[in-house]
């Protein structure tokens, strides 16, 4: 009994999974969020930025891991354009500009920001390091035109900025580790300021550039999300994740107690 | 001569961009933006050759009739479909969203969401207190998971108001309201901070020596190995 | 005699009043100290002007810059700074030109203070950074450490190296894949062929094949770049040619698979469950498929060695894997089985870089306990 709950089919953890992913989902439930320092800093950091000032947004993240950065990015650009600050969105990603262009136009649908005027969505071009470092020198070098494929030169967005220089903060929405590469490469070489909003398995990876002073702030994984909405007092999709992810990770903490346990009574008896 | 001339150029460029770090002047500078410019201009260029390497294999495939052939047929049809809608109308045009967001988006999602149902079926294989070490591991991500969540800090603070005088806003009690979130920041920012930048000097040590190595022709597997 | 008096007093208040005026509500003053310099360590489009700062009740309300171009007229440019400022960096001089400036205080009485004219200055570029000199001389003394502990690897002496058990249980993977007559599926992650990890990933790859090629088991390697994959061809053939044995080489095991992420790691899972390699390594650059991988080459019983330098990866590994090279063991792994001196004398270099950093930070904390910083500011200083 003993040895075949230890040697479980990973079948029925499967299936234990799909069950408390999908019950919190149909039935929401309000937990309370604690704000975490990273986030508070994010969000005291844009608080504080002037109206008219400009912010970009790196959208690195694919398909497959729009769970946690879309809440983030929503949350953070609703902030800006409520305070007048511009947005300028990029990805390093080659399948995302579609993902990327269509979030930042709901979002701004829904705060009436004016494309162009309020934020721009430059898109892709290939090879993350030399688009880094180009835009570092001059952005239109890198980006001739924006998505939409209109020249920057004729965004009046766009009017103002060169390079980095004009660039307040680059927020990063990462489902990998393309957060380094813009530390090491824009941060240290540019002095460009960077935060990071990032998916819950890197987190962890980022806490001493937090510490460094080499973040000025992140949004980790879903509770980020939520808990920047709560500072907004606009509860979204990040609030409703961290609920599904609550019962997920209690989970796991349940089955790694049973399997101890389980352990444990095995290794008595063989005593 | 096949080996040498690349050996030169990675010498040549690598000691050229080191330097451009150290000079900021303008001529140097020139000379930094100027690899730049070639490194985007290159970059495309694997694209075409990933779609090259992709025809070359499938083709085989379906020619040799290898076992599965038949899925070489699927990747092109995948292949063509996109482009012939992608190339001409561009990638805003209605088709290729629709295709966008109702193939490739729930197919991308599919498979990383199966990292929920394997990271919970390895935490309870892998995850057993067999010794101090794995012990004191299993105490902190136990920590961590509860802190991730705002359960954590809800069963806490339940926890806490169990303690006689817990209700009065005074009480000593109340200092270590939100204990979840809040040790699991400390673990996050001291033991977590100090063991990954002892990784990250160790790597960063690793990729320099590896750095050196290649601009001075040591290692040269980049260029397919032999000498 | 009383009118005397009265006549004091009134000459008294007077004199007071007029020094209670004089004191509180200054002459608006021009700025003083105003310095133009040729902005140090640029590439010489900026000159640097500074002033002092006006005391907080001068009513300055913020200040102007003028420049001229080789003494002609001078011109308002940029902005008109906040009351603070005391620096302006003004980026938009003509180069081959020289700019003299003067700086302008606005008051709240929307009255204007010229200072004087500074020097006509012109801006120059450094070729050297002064403010990375400590950079340059790091990176110096290590580069030489290693070529050093090259060189004296290779008149011979012996370099001693820890024991890697990922990399012992390689002879044991590739052995036990032979006896059961099975394959072995190696990944080289997700990396491209400038990445580090991938490319110590291909050296450790080419010391495997070496051993495959010796005992003629079937070595399977999905590809995710098409640059990494021509690479590891040539690398893997090369391998086969040095062990004697070019006609068990078969150029379609090392193939392309996709360029996608998930999609590669769907496509290998999917090669671990047909096929069911005795060996599996996944070396290299890994995200978040990771552990998709690793945990289905655990559920078909396969011997799994990875390697990594993605340390957010290392947890899953370590989890699903029966051996993880832990960061720069990867790196290693090169010296570790190929025993080239040229290796083991930059690993001994890296192992000497490890010591003074080690040397530097308990030196730094020990100082920084007396209260005395002067490392932790000299190393904040080093851009």
């Amino acid at each position: 009994m003993l040895e075949k709950f230890m040697n479980m089919d990973r079948r029925i953890i499967f299936i234990l999974v799909a069950l408390v992913v999908i019950i919190p989902t149909l039935i929401p439930v309000r937990l309370p969020i604690t704000v975490s320092e990273p986030t508070q800093k994010l969000y005291d950091f844009i608080e504080e930025l002037p109206s008219g000032s400009t912010i970009m947004m790196a959208f690195d993240y694919g398909p497959s891991s729009l769970a946690e950065p879309e809440p983030m990015a929503k949350a953070v650009m609703q902030h800006c354009f409520s305070k007048g600050v511009r947005v300028i969105g990029m990805t390093l990603y080659p399948n995302t500009p579609t993902l990327a262009d269509k979030l930042m136009r709901k979002i701004a649908d829904e705060n009436n920001a004016v494309y162009g005027q309020d934020y721009v969505f430059l898109g892709y071009r290939p090879g993350t390091l030399p688009v880094i470092l180009g835009m570092g020198t001059n952005i239109a070098n890198v980006f001739e035109t924006d998505y939409a494929k209109t020249p920057i030169t004729e965004i009046p967005i766009m009017e103002n900025i060169t390079n980095y220089d004009q660039i307040d903060l680059l927020l990063d929405l990462s489902a990998g580790s393309l957060t380094e590469a813009w530390i090491i490469y824009a941060n240290t070489r540019y002095g460009l300021k960077i935060a990071a909003g990032v998916t819950a398995v890197i987190i962890a990876q980022m806490y001493p550039y937090l510490q460094s002073g080499q973040l000025v702030g992140m949004l980790p994984g879903y509770l980020g999300a939520a808990q920047y909405e709560k500072l907004l007092n606009a509860p979204g999709d990040g609030t409703v994740g961290l609920n599904t992810a609550s019962f997920a990770h209690l989970l796991i903490i349940v089955l790694v107690i049973l399997g101890n346990v389980a352990f444990f009574i095995r290794q008595e008896r063989e005593a | 001569m096949k080996r040498q001339v690349p050996l030169a150029l990675c010498f040549l460029f690598g000691i050229a961009m080191i330097l451009t770090q150290f000079s900021p002047h303008s001529y140097s500078q020139a000379v930094y933006r100027e690899v730049i410019v070639w490194g985007l201009i290159i970059s495309p260029f694997a694209l075409v050759l990933a779609v090259a390497t992709l025809a070359q294999t499938h083709v085989s495939r379906i020619r040799f009739r290898s076992e599965h052939w038949q899925y070489s047929i699927v990747v092109f049809v995948g292949m063509i479909t996109m482009v012939c809608v992608g190339v001409p109308f561009g990638p805003k045009n209605s088709v290729f969203e629709w295709l966008y967001d109702n193939v490739q988006v729930p197919m991308d999602a599919t498979m990383f969401s199966l990292l929920a149902f394997f990271i919970a079926s390895a935490a309870f294989r892998a995850f057993r207190a067999r010794a101090f070490e794995a012990t004191l591991l299993l105490i902190a991500a136990m920590i961590v998971m509860l802190g991730n969540v705002p359960v954590g800090d809800l069963f806490w603070n339940k926890l806490l108001s169990l303690i006689p005088g817990s209700d009065n806003p005074e009480s000593w009690v109340n200092s270590f309201a939100d204990g979840a979130s809040r040790f699991r920041q400390w673990i996050l920012d001291i033991p977590n901070g100090a063991a990954r930048r002892g990784i990250i000097l160790g790597v960063s040590l690793g990729v320099i020596s590896q750095s050196i190595r290649i601009i001075l022709g040591i290692e040269r597997s980049y260029l397919g190995g032999g000498d | 005699m009383t009118n005397s008096k009265s006549t004091l007093w009134v000459v008294a208040c007077l004199v007071f009043f007029l020094c209670g005026t004089y004191a509180f509500s200054q002459e608006p003053a021009a700025p003083t100290n105003v310095t133009a310099k040729d902005t140090p360590n640029d590439d010489g489009s900026s000159i640097t002007i500074t002033w002092d700062a006006a005391s907080e009740d001068s009513g300055v309300v913020g200040y102007k810059i003028l420049r001229n171009s080789d003494a002609g007229e001078f011109e308002e440019i940029g902005k008109q700074l906040d009351a603070n400022v005391t620096v302006y960096k003004d980026k938009t001089i003509i180069k081959g030109k020289t700019h003299a400036y003067i700086v302008r205080a606005v008051y709240d009485n929307e009255t204007s203070m010229y200072s004087a004219q500074t020097a006509a200055v012109k801006a120059k570029g450094q070729w050297f950074h002064t403010g990375k000199v400590a950079l340059f001389l790091a990176m110096l003394l290590f580069s030489a450490a290693i070529l050093w502990n090259i060189y004296h690897a290779r008149s011979g002496k012996e370099v001693f190296v820890r024991r890697i058990p990922g990399l012992e249980a390689v002879e044991e993977a590739i052995g036990r894949a032979t006896e059961m007559g099975r394959s072995i599926l190696y990944i080289l992650g997700l990396g491209d062929v400038d990445n580090v990890a991938t490319i110590a990933s291909m050296t450790i790859l080419g010391q495997v094949a070496r051993r495959t090629a010796d005992y003629e088991t079937p070595l399977r390697v999905p590809c995710r770049d098409p640059v990494v994959l021509n690479v590891v061809r040539e690398m893997v053939k090369t391998s086969y040619l040095d062990e004697g044995r070019p006609d068990a080489y078969n150029e379609d095991d090392i193939f392309f698979l996709t360029n996608e992420q998930f999609a590669y790691a769907a496509g290998v899972n999917g090669m671990m469950i047909r096929e069911k390699p005795a060996a599996i390594f996944l070396q290299g650059q890994f995200y978040a498929e990771s552990l998709l991988m690793a945990e289905t080459g655990n559920s078909i019983g396969a011997i799994q060695i990875a390697g990594t330098d993605s340390e957010h990866q290392l947890p899953f590994f370590i989890a699903a894997c029966d051996y993880t090279l832990i960061g720069e063991e990867l790196y290693a792994a090169t010296a570790y089985l190929s025993k080239d001196p040229l290796f083991l004398g930059s690993l001994r270099g890296q192992d000497w870089g490890k010591v003074v950093i080690f040397a530097g930070i308990i030196f730094g904390v020990s100082l920084e306990f007396f209260g005395i910083n002067w490392i932790t500011t000299l190393l904040q200083r080093v851009s």
